[in-house]
């Protein structure tokens, strides 16, 4: 009668807690007493991934489409809820304990941590080595955590180009950056030159960072990602603009220290950005002018 | 540009990731990729008729798990009396916007467009272009 009689219970430990790419971690897995029964045992070293997906139906649909009308005036529609949360684990290395006469009393197992490691965030991946045991009884799935964090010698960064997002360009916006890499916490430093083709009316321009999260899952159909734009910082109400005269104007961008930084998963993805906007004064008929740029973002020195 | 140290040749390689919505395009069931896919004025009509095809309402149904969908066909047959309905009175407003609104519009900014294309002959030319081919 082993109906009611209870297995130890299997506890994983990952030392150290905190690692950067390229370090090595070891798991300790304990159990308090034996596990029997034990078919098979797994050690799974990877990550949990954070995304966002289409749960059902078509996303381009007649229908769709008419409901982001309803959308517009103020009713829910029949998609409401449409785009949910969800999270799946992404395995990297993958080992089978060895079982002798059907009982398990613990391993030990290290793991390093590969070059292309996304970093532990909220927003995209809890890393962990998680233990899965077949038994005939109840079986066990326990994971044991830890965090990484990417620094400035783990990431290619280059200057990328600027994006144009959105304007005429009447006013030719580059954004110079003191370095292509920032670390959270740190200012994010910098120049606007603004550099007018025509006599154009006063400009309005502010900058900020913005975080953008990808949704890019395998198998499911994917969410439509979402954008995150810093405090804004407004460089000058008024800025003459007069064909000829470029101005150069410094900015100072604070980067708040408990951002997630840069990564690239399976499912999901965070890019950043420093972008300028800058507005026409009156009402002249000229598009406001939006242009970004590409950063990354790291949170380890 | 910051020197990043180059992987360890016994680490795996990256795993695969997927596709995002802007990487996939549009989602759409065939037979509305077949509606969308009428671009000449005589397929317009063409397309308009399609927007009435019973298989085009029916395939909204695509892509929902079992029972659910079921039950959304079952409402989609319930409403495609009423979905003609849309369709013809939506037509019928377009047309309507056509032979009466246009017109008085069109004449309305006559003046506007007389003076464009005398003195911004290159931007009035340009402006037809674009429009042109919708």
């Amino acid at each position: 009668m082993g109906l009611f009689k209870k297995s130890g219970g299997a506890k994983v430990v990952v030392s150290p807690t905190n690692v950067t790419p390229r370090q090595t971690v070891t798991a300790t897995v304990t159990t308090d007493k034996p596990i029997d029964k034990v078919r098979s045992a797994r050690l799974d070293w990877g990550y949990t991934n954070f995304y966002q997906y289409h749960w059902a139906g078509r996303v381009d649909s007649v229908a769709a489409q008419g409901n982001d009308t309803i959308w517009t005036m103020d009713q829910v529609g029949t998609n409401y809820g449409g785009d949910r949360d969800t999270d799946d684990w992404v395995s990297v290395i993958a080992e089978d304990v060895p079982i002798a006469a059907s009982e398990f009393t613990g391993t030990t197992s290290t793991f390093r941590i590969p070059s292309w490691a996304p970093a532990s965030s909220e927003a995209i991946a809890r890393w962990g080595c998680r233990l899965t045991i077949d038994r005939d009884g109840r079986d066990v799935d326990t994971t044991g955590e830890f965090t990484v964090a990417i620094g400035t010698a783990d990431v290619e960064a280059y200057v990328e180009p600027l994006e144009v997002v959105s304007g005429a360009a009447e006013t030719v916006i580059d954004i110079a950056l003191s370095s292509p890499v920032y670390r959270a916490g740190e200012n994010i430093t910098g120049q606007v030159t603004l550099t007018p083709t025509m006599d154009l009316p006063d400009g309005d321009l502010a900058v900020s960072f913005q975080r953008e999260r990808e949704s890019h899952p395998l198998a499911r159909a994917p969410g439509p990602g979402t954008q995150f734009d810093g405090r804004i910082v407004t460089l000058g109400k008024r800025i003459p603009l007069r064909a000829g005269y470029p101005v150069v104007l410094p900015f100072e961008i604070p980067l708040p220290a408990d951002v997630p930084p840069t990564a690239a998963a399976v499912h999901s993805s965070i890019n950043w950005f420093v972008q300028a906007r800058m507005m026409y004064a009156g009402f002249t008929g000229h598009m406001l002018e939006r242009v970004r740029r590409p950063i990354v973002v790291v949170n380890a020195p | 540009m910051t020197a990043v140290q180059p992987p360890h040749p016994g680490e795996p390689p990256p795993p695969e990731r997927g596709l995002t919505r802007d990487e996939r395009g549009r989602d759409v069931s065939e037979a509305q990729a077949e509606a969308e896919a009428e671009t000449s004025k005589f397929q317009k009509f063409q397309k308009f008729l399609h927007m009435m095809s019973p298989r085009l309402v029916w395939s909204m149904a695509e892509g929902y798990p079992v029972v659910i969908k079921q039950f959304l066909q079952f409402c989609l047959i319930i409403i495609y009396p009423a979905w003609v309905f849309a369709v013809l009175v939506g037509g019928l407003c377009q047309l309507l916007f056509y032979v009466t609104v246009y017109p008085l519009l069109w004449l309305l900014f006559w003046p506007v467009r007389a003076y464009q294309k005398k003195h911004h002959p290159e931007e009035y030319a340009a402006t037809k272009e674009k429009f042109k081919k919708k």
